[in-house]
Formats: structure tokens, sequence, C-alpha cells
């Protein structure tokens, strides 16, 4: 079977789907390639948040900001229930020590133009009467969302479809095609050759082994996460809890929490996120160990008491599944989100590592205003491939 | 011939016409029908359900039962509550 297209997708997961709907919104012949079921890879092993709280302020929360406010837009014009709910987002301080930092944390934030809160004493338990009562403050961003990251995909999938795009599962990128003077022409796949000027590889952590094909570098490396799910059981909070350590676990650098060392090592950090079928996850956890996706039983032991630390209430509810994914991590904690100029026709779409769904809407809409020629919503500097180059990065 | 009707997922309650939808929308396994309609995905984890999702799956798709495997066994084998996994073996 031999196709063509004017723009070809690679990945199926959620920066994928996006890539195909906003593309073909355009009126842009798009043909999607995954090598699995769509939402069959990190956009299925994650939570769904919608977040900007844990964004750097700066460029990465006026990024997520962005985002957020497209995610409105396709929560009504995607024909397909989301699962999204806007009930804004917390992050829960434990001590006084820890309490300087947020505060400045929420200050800038604030300062910036977000919709944030900062709640002491009395006031948190008001807020959320089931935390422990240790606690000492909350940062609320009142815009965070959630929702179902499969139906996000499955909502997009089919509202690319509608608007003209193919889309084939079950079907593997084997090569890429290229003119004399290295042009990208099309792939090769596992049902034949499609033919296209652009391609967009939105593979996540399998975007480096497809790019290294062409000669293309790309600094992004797997990252594990798990998470815990809890039957469908009271919930021990209203909306998204996050704490505060979750900051200083993403970022690099967990000093600061009294914790027990392997909490450290693994970057065991609570998150809890209620769902709308009355479940809830428990997370997180971030570690490099290559595409291992199995679950480590140590791991959700020590995620399981660093819970209890938060909801202490939560102890007789029952965990009925755990799952881990592979998160793609890259060196500044942005996604990479670029043409690629050694390579031209060749785009990248990756690296979003945790904020995946949340900056799928962006992402998306770049990409497509790139390949149409439009201006584009905000600055892509900071997302190119090549301010990696020449700079060696360290992973953690 | 199973009515559209018939609950086949008890614990989260979703029907044959569900998960025939499912199909129709590309789920092509067991798990690809699990994320789009949540069979399987309830406090008994698929045991119940499991092998009926297979078998409708062989039937829609015209294809030998034989060729359908379960979905991926995920931790706990049985559900646990957050106490218990907190003591754990190492706590």
């Amino acid at each position: 079977m031999a196709s063509a297209a004017d723009v070809i997708v690679v990945g199926g997961g959620v920066i994928g789907s996006a890539i195909a709907y906003y593309l073909s919104q355009e009126g842009t012949k798009v043909a999607l390639v995954e090598r699995g079921d769509v939402a069959s890879g990190t956009s299925s092993a994650c939570d769904g948040n919608i977040l900007v709280i844990d964004k750097m302020p700066g460029y990465d929360s006026q990024l997520a900001l962005k985002s957020q406010e497209l995610l409105a837009e396709l929560v009504e014009s995607l024909d397909y229930d989301l699962e999204y709910a806007q009930r804004g987002s917390v992050l829960v301080v434990e001590d006084e020590k820890q309490a300087q930092v947020a505060r400045d944390w929420f200050t800038r934030q604030k300062d910036a133009g977000l919709p944030m809160r900062y709640l002491e004493g009395k006031e948190v338990f008001e807020d959320e009467p089931l935390l422990a009562h240790d606690m000492v403050g909350l940062v609320e961003c009142a815009s965070d969302a959630s929702l179902n990251p499969m139906a996000f995909v499955y909502g997009l999938i089919s509202g690319a479809r509608r608007a003209g795009a193919m889309i084939h599962p079950f079907t593997e990128v084997t090569g890429f095609l290229q003119d004399s003077t290295g042009v990208v022409r099309g792939v090769e796949t596992t049902h034949g050759t499609i033919s296209a000027d652009k391609v967009v590889l939105a593979a996540g952590v399998w975007t480096p082994g497809l790019a290294a094909t062409v000669g293309v570098n790309v600094p992004i490396k797997p990252r594990k996460g798990h998470i815990l799910v809890a039957e469908r059981s009271p919930h021990p909070a209203r909306r998204k809890v996050q704490e505060f350590g979750y900051l200083l676990a993403k970022f690099g650098g967990t000093e600061g929490r009294s914790v027990e060392p392997d909490m450290d090592r693994y970057g065991v950090a609570m998150v809890f996120e209620p769902t709308e079928h009355g479940n809830f996850l428990i997370g997180s956890s971030r570690e490099f160990v290559g595409f291992d996706q199995r679950c480590n039983h140590h791991v959700l032991e020590l995620m399981a008491r660093r819970a209890l630390r938060f909801f202490p209430t939560i102890r007789d509810i029952r965990v009925i599944r755990t799952y881990a994914g592979l998160r793609p991590y890259t060196p500044d904690h942005l996604p990479i989100v670029s043409p690629v100029p050694t390579v031209p026709g060749l785009y990248i779409a990756a690296g979003h590592e945790g904020d995946g769904i949340g900056l799928a809407p962006i992402t998306g809409r770049l990409i497509a205003q790139m390949i149409v020629g439009e201006p584009t919503a905000v600055a892509t500097e900071p997302l190119r491939i090549d301010r990696f180059v020449n700079k060696e990065h360290k992973g953690e | 011939m199973m009515d559209d009707d018939t609950i086949v997922c008890r614990c989260e309650e979703v029907t044959v016409g569900q998960i025939r939808q499912a199909i129709r929308e590309g789920a092509a396994d067991v798990t690809g029908v699990k994320r789009r309609t949540r069979a399987g995905m309830g406090l008994c984890q698929g045991r119940t359900c499991e092998k009926i999702v297979m078998r409708i799956l062989a039937q829609e798709l015209g294809k030998p039962l034989s060729e359908f495997a379960p979905a991926t066994v995920r931790p706990p084998v049985q559900p646990i509550t957050f106490g218990l996994l907190a003591e754990g073996t190492d706590g």
C-alpha cells in the first residue's frame, strides 16, 4: 500500500493526536502512524493533569496557562466526554521551613498573573479537613483541571478523523524517505510507504531511536513513574493535592524534606488525584531505569507510606491496581517542539516528561502553526532542539 | 448472540453494546476495550469479565478466540489497603 499526505505524524499518544487534530483543522492532509493502538504507551500510564501550579514561574507557567485555555476550547469542540473537571489544585506545605520557599513560589506566580491563593493555619483545614493535622499551608491555583488522558486521546483522534486525517494504528515506521539533499519525503512503514513533505516525530521516549536513524541526536531519556489506583471510595480531598516537595523532586534536589533516604532516591512525592469515576490516584516516583516498565514493589510501598503521611484517613482504603509509565525527560524540563535544522521537513514534538497531557493542546497548536507558516501563539525559541547543541547535559 | 444491554463487567457496569462500540472505534484487544470502556478496571480487575470480552472481540473481529490474550497483569494480585502496603516487607 502506498499513499500520500501533506504531513505524517509519527506517534498516537496525546502529543501526536493533538498535532493531528490541530493540523487537520487547518485543512492539512494528515496521516498519523502508530505502532500499537492509539493511547497505548505513556499516555495510558499516567494521570490526567492540566496544571500550571507545578511549572517554573515564567515561560514554563505561561506555556501551561495558554494550554489550559486551549483545552477549555477543546472540551467544547471535541464531540467526546473527556471527563474534564476544573476544580483547581493545591500544593500542601509540611513545615515552616518549606513554607518560606512556598510563599516565595506563590508570590512569583501570583505576580505573573496566575490565579493563586495562599492559605495557612486554620484555613488549611477549613479547605481540606482530612489532611494530616500538622500541615501548615496550602498554595492553590484555581485554573488547574484534570481529565481522563485516554479519553482525551480518543477525542482528539476522532476529531482529527472527522476533519479528514488518516489514522494508521498497528503500523510501525521502519525508515525515512529523503531526497538526495536530505530533505524528508515520507516514511516506510510495516504497511507500505507514505509520502509527505513534512514528518513530525511525536513518539515520546521512543523519539531518540527514530531520530537517530536520520543522524539526529535527541536528548530525551525514559524516566519511570509509578501510580497507585484506589478503589471507589470517599475521597480524602475535593481536588488535586500535591505535596510541595513534589516541586523539589520534579526540578531536582529534594533537600529540605525529612523523609527516609529511599524516598529521595526514588523521587517519591505524594500526588493525589480524584477521578470522575469515584476512584483516586496516588503518585509519584521518578527513576532512570531505561525502558523497564515493570512495577517496583519497594517503590509502591514507599508511595503508600508517603500518601499516609498527608492523608492518614485512607489507611483502610484498598489499592486495586498499580502501573508505571515512561515519562520523556529532557535535561532542562522543557519539551522539544521544533523543526530539525539538519533535516529539512522533519519536526520533533516530544520530551514533555510529566506534563504531556497538560501541554498537548499548546504543542499541537504550535506545530500546526509552524507547518502552515502562521505566527505562533507563544514564542518557540526556548523549545528549539538546537538549544542542546554544544551543551553538555548530564542526567540527574 | 448476546443482547447489547447485557452487562459484561459487573464492577464498572459495562454492557455488550459499549464493548461492541469500542471495537468499532478501534479497540483490537482486551486492553484496548478496557481503556475505552473501563471493562476490567473495577475491584475484581477483570476476573469476571475478561473471558467474555475476549469472546466478543473474537466474534466482532471474526478471528479465533485463541488469538486473544488476557490483559497485562498489574500488581497487587488482590486489593490491599494503603495501611498494609505501607507497612510492607521493608517498612
